[in-house]
């Protein structure tokens, strides 16, 4: 009886014995990064922010990872907002914005030096799904925009289209993508009315959600509106005049929605994050901007009247 | 019961069962086809690029790794005290409201771990996102999973173990490290292993406290080092489905996480069993 | 000689010379850490979320129509009722399926199986909630926008749709305690009743399960605690839309808004909001409401079954 037992605890004991192995190989794992001990991890930039600029800068740091060995961790928690709340809050270096710094910005963080370094234009849409596009909905009013937002509309026939009821997914209200499109909708976001829709989070959420459902709409980055799963609509102006996002009206500043895609520093960027910023906007970071699908800071001239005159501030009401 | 209605009951009841199962077989299924394409060798020791479109989870591996096994760390050496309060040093009264407490705690949801870390370790202490905060945060969440299972096999040590010891004139205390611990290790180790498991897979926890998405790879010291996860990669590429390339990657992605919350969790089973057995048995004399 | 209850506590536990020993010291400093951290959790979630209540009241903020971060209003009552509906659709879905189960498990098989049986469903209770997302996102948000077409929702993303996946994530620890429920049901009783030539499913009926019921019960609280706390599965395909209440409770229109999005407390703790709150005050602090509610609800529940246990255990004690 009692060597049961004993044979019982050996089995125990052994199987304990590869669990302490695996969590003392973990920890020295975990430890060995510090040589000097001091664990500051001074090293490591961290940027936080928008989906929309993320990619940029995610395969930027890839690639400054694997060419110079800088570490740069890149998250998207909180959309631009949360990145230049991250900012103000001394938890990252860099924060990615698609909108500019604004006045609310400003007062939660006064002591805070936001400085804004454009790297590229990206503009605005709504886009739709598949059904809705190819049932005819190519381009909407700002009343009609307005309208969606509002829920004074259901139903895609009463703004010309097919007879499916209209599933706005929202952008949550801490977007960069949100806030320049209520921006232009109601001149200034605070003046957005409180409305409760579906809720999407990231570009790549909103993206696959209208992709999914009959009758989705969202507000999208042009560049990710890919025209085989979700459509980007124009705006039609009130004189008649239609204009689609394309690269070429939104560099020439027909399109009336674009934006800066900005990083923010906290002061002058030093060490890491000015290499990064440099990086970005040098050639090959508006390459990777091109590659995104955005327009860099070279193609964008006409655009940058619209954006916003000096880099970073609010655009004028358009 | 009339014999029709009795089939049907058990008929029913048997579909239940079958039911149960299946979903779990579903769901087993579902990630090996779908993530089959990308299951390799490779995809376990690459690390992951242009969002996870391609390239391999070699880092949101050794992130989960590193996070659990800062979770056993945090967790065990509490747990036995917590463990042997319920069993030997509490008085009646304080051992049953200690495993009140014990089962509240369990019951706590995991993003309420994740807003304490968030709020005491990233926030107050100004560890920013860390690894350390993550498993401190997870280990505070499987405490009582260890804690109970040790307890359970403390309590079943044979009464004439105890009795023998004590005659031989051993202090509490010597019982306690002579012969109570040594018997109920394996109440530990599978205790352990239900933890870990549980906490490889959890994501709200680590959201707040420990997982970028992106950039980290090996930490480097405690504040501002955080890590990739395999939980955190699969919920943020859960949300952009569309890629292809990221598509077959989240699938297998979600597959070696089951596998590796399986495995854990299979590990643990010999060990339980034993208890079940035991229990059975009565404890022999 | 049985073994003693964990409740009892033999002398020889007791007796020998009181002194400080080291391992004593240890073990209930332990006990003070965990004390430490509940009251912990507890009070820093009352304390931040200070400001929250003051603004609001406590009714305003409970019982509050709308959430607006913008306007500064926070109501949760939409939220708590997301949260309700979605658990109540998903044990109204486990609990009969996992009961079934149990009983197929407990009265029908042989114990060799019996215990295949509850391995298999023990490992189902292991699968992260995030691969459960996964699923929703990919499969049942489809199957369920066909599935719901007569209701017209916007799409396929409702407070239906996620108390489905959460029945799926629950089902095995209905399924595993109220199996355990039943096995604690002396076997003497289901003899004395086959023996007066009752049917298998008639004992099973009348004699077992009435005598498992408040370990029943207990499984479908801790079910129940289990799915008002899940957080990542549901975020996924719950529309995350605010505000959303039935305007009267009296009607079937409760049911139906299920058919809609929502949000749950869970669901908005886990989201954007969190991360961008921490720089306004009242706005944290009424994130830490939600949290405290949400501790409050799964707390109570929780409380509930644990006390059900335990008489529950009485019963088998005595039987």
């Amino acid at each position: 009886m009692a060597g049961r037992r004993t044979g019982r605890s050996r089995a125990a004991l052994a199987l304990a014995a590869p669990l302490g192995l695996v969590l003392g190989l973990a920890l020295i794992l975990a430890a060995c990064g510090a040589p000097d001990g001091a664990g500051t991890g001074a090293a490591v930039l961290r940027v936080n922010g928008s989906t929309t600029v993320n990619p940029v800068v995610s395969r930027a740091a890839e690639l400054l990872r694997a060419e110079r060995g800088l570490e740069i961790t890149v998250d998207t928690q909180g959309g631009s907002s949360g990145g230049l709340a991250a900012l103000g809050e001394g938890r990252v270096e860099v924060a990615m914005s698609s909108r500019p710094v604004n006045q609310h910005d400003h007062d939660a963080y006064p002591e805070v030096d936001f400085r804004p370094v454009q790297i590229g234009v990206d503009a605005v849409a709504l886009v739709v799904s598949r059904d809705v596009w190819e049932g005819g909905v190519h381009a909407l009013t700002r009343d009609q925009m307005q309208a969606i937002y509002e829920s004074r509309v259901s139903n895609w026939s009463e703004l010309g289209g097919p007879h499916v009821p209209i599933a706005f997914f929202n952008k949550e209200p801490g977007r960069g993508t949100w806030e320049v499109f209520a921006k232009w909708l109601y001149g200034d976001p605070d003046e957005a009315p409180l409305v409760s829709h579906l809720e999407v989070g990231s570009n790549e959420e909103g993206r696959t959600k209208v992709a999914s459902t009959p009758g989705a709409v969202t507000q999208l980055s042009f560049a990710w509106a890919d025209g085989e799963t979700v459509f980007p609509l124009a705006v039609d102006s009130a004189e008649g005049e239609v204009v689609p996002p394309t690269p070429e009206t939104v560099a020439a500043g027909r399109y009336p929605i674009s934006r800066q895609l900005l990083v923010v520093t906290d002061g002058e960027p030093t060490g890491t994050a000015a290499e990064l910023i440099d990086y970005l906007v040098g050639p090959e970071g508006q390459k990777l901007v091109e590659e995104a699908g955005y327009l860099s800071l070279g193609e964008a001239d006409g655009a940058m009247e619209t954006a916003g005159g000096a880099v970073g501030e609010e655009a004028p009401a358009s | 019961m009339r014999r029709g209605a009795e089939r049907i009951f058990w008929g029913t009841t048997a579909l239940c069962a079958v039911g149960a199962c299946a979903v779990g077989a579903g769901i087993l299924i579902a990630t090996v086809v779908r993530g089959a394409d990308a299951l390799s060798w490779d995809f376990l020791v690459r690390a992951s690029s242009s969002a996870g479109a391609e390239g391999g989870i070699v880092f949101q591996l050794a992130g989960t790794l590193i996070l659990i096994a800062t979770a056993l760390a945090v967790a065990v050496p509490v747990a036995v005290g917590l463990a042997l309060a319920v069993s030997v040093y509490l008085g009646e009264r304080g051992a049953a409201r200690l495993r009140l407490a014990l089962y509240l705690w369990n019951g706590v949801p995991s993003v309420l771990f994740g807003l304490f870390g968030l709020i005491v370790l990233v926030r107050w202490a100004g560890w920013g996102k860390s690894w350390l905060a993550g498993g401190l945060v997870l280990g505070l969440m499987i405490l009582p999973t260890l804690t109970v299972s040790l307890a359970e096999r403390i309590d079943a040590v044979p009464r004439r173990y105890v009795e023998a010891a004590r005659g031989l004139g051993l202090t509490r205390s010597r019982v306690v490290t002579s012969v109570l611990l040594p018997q109920s290790v394996g109440g530990l180790v599978s205790g352990a292993l239900l933890g870990l498991a549980r906490a490889a897979g959890e994501t709200a926890p680590i959201l707040f406290t420990a997982a970028v998405f992106s950039g980290a790879t090996l930490p480097d010291g405690v504040r501002e080092s955080p890590v990739l996860a395999l939980p955190y990669h699969i919920f943020v590429l859960a949300q952009d489905s569309l890629e292809p390339g990221a598509a077959t990657r989240l699938w297998a992605a979600a597959f070696v996480l089951i596998a590796l919350v399986f495995g854990l969790g299979l590990l643990s089973l010999p060990l339980r069993l034993r208890v079940h057995e035991e229990a059975r048995d009565g404890g022999g004399l | 000689m049985s073994l003693p209850a964990a409740a009892a506590r033999p002398a020889w536990l007791f007796a020998g010379r009181r002194r400080l020993d080291p391992i004593r010291v240890a073990s209930l400093a332990a006990c003070a850490l965990a004390a430490a951290f509940l009251a912990g959790l507890v009070g820093l979630l009352a304390v931040q979320s200070l400001p929250a209540w003051r603004h609001e009241g406590v009714a305003g903020f409970l019982a509050g129509g709308r959430w607006f971060f913008r306007a500064r209003t926070f109501g949760a009552l939409p939220m708590i009722y997301g949260t309700v509906a979605v658990s109540a659709v998903a044990l109204v879905l486990a609990v009969p399926v996992g009961l079934g189960a149990a009983l197929f498990a407990s009265e029908v098989l042989p114990p060799r199986a019996r215990l295949a049986l509850k391995t298999v469903i023990e490992l189902l209770a292991g699968v992260p909630s995030v691969v459960y997302g996964l699923l929703g996102v990919l499969l049942l948000r489809d199957w369920m926008y066909r599935l719901l077409s007569p209701f017209d929702p916007l799409s396929g993303d409702t407070l239906l749709t996620a108390g489905v996946l959460l029945a799926v994530m629950i089902l095995p620890t209905v399924t595993t305690f109220s199996e355990d429920a039943l096995r604690g049901v002396a076997g003497a009783q289901r003899r004395a009743a086959r023996g007066l030539g009752l049917t298998r499913g008639t004992t099973a009926l009348r004699v077992v399960l009435p005598q498992a019921l408040p370990g029943l019960a207990a499984a479908a609280l801790l079910a129940l605690g289990r799915a008002l706390g899940e957080t990542i599965a549901v975020f996924l395909v719950i529309g995350r839309r605010d505000n959303q209440l039935p305007e009267s409770w009296l009607s079937a229109e409760p049911l139906i808004k299920t058919t809609q999005a929502g949000q749950t407390l869970t669901t908005k703790l886990g989201g954007s909001e969190t991360f961008l709150a921490w720089g306004d005050p009242l706005h944290w602090a009424a994130i830490a409401g939600l949290g405290l509610v949400l501790l409050a609800l799964v707390g109570a529940v929780t409380l509930v079954g644990a006390l059900l246990v335990r008489k529950g255990a009485g019963h088998a004690a005595r039987s």
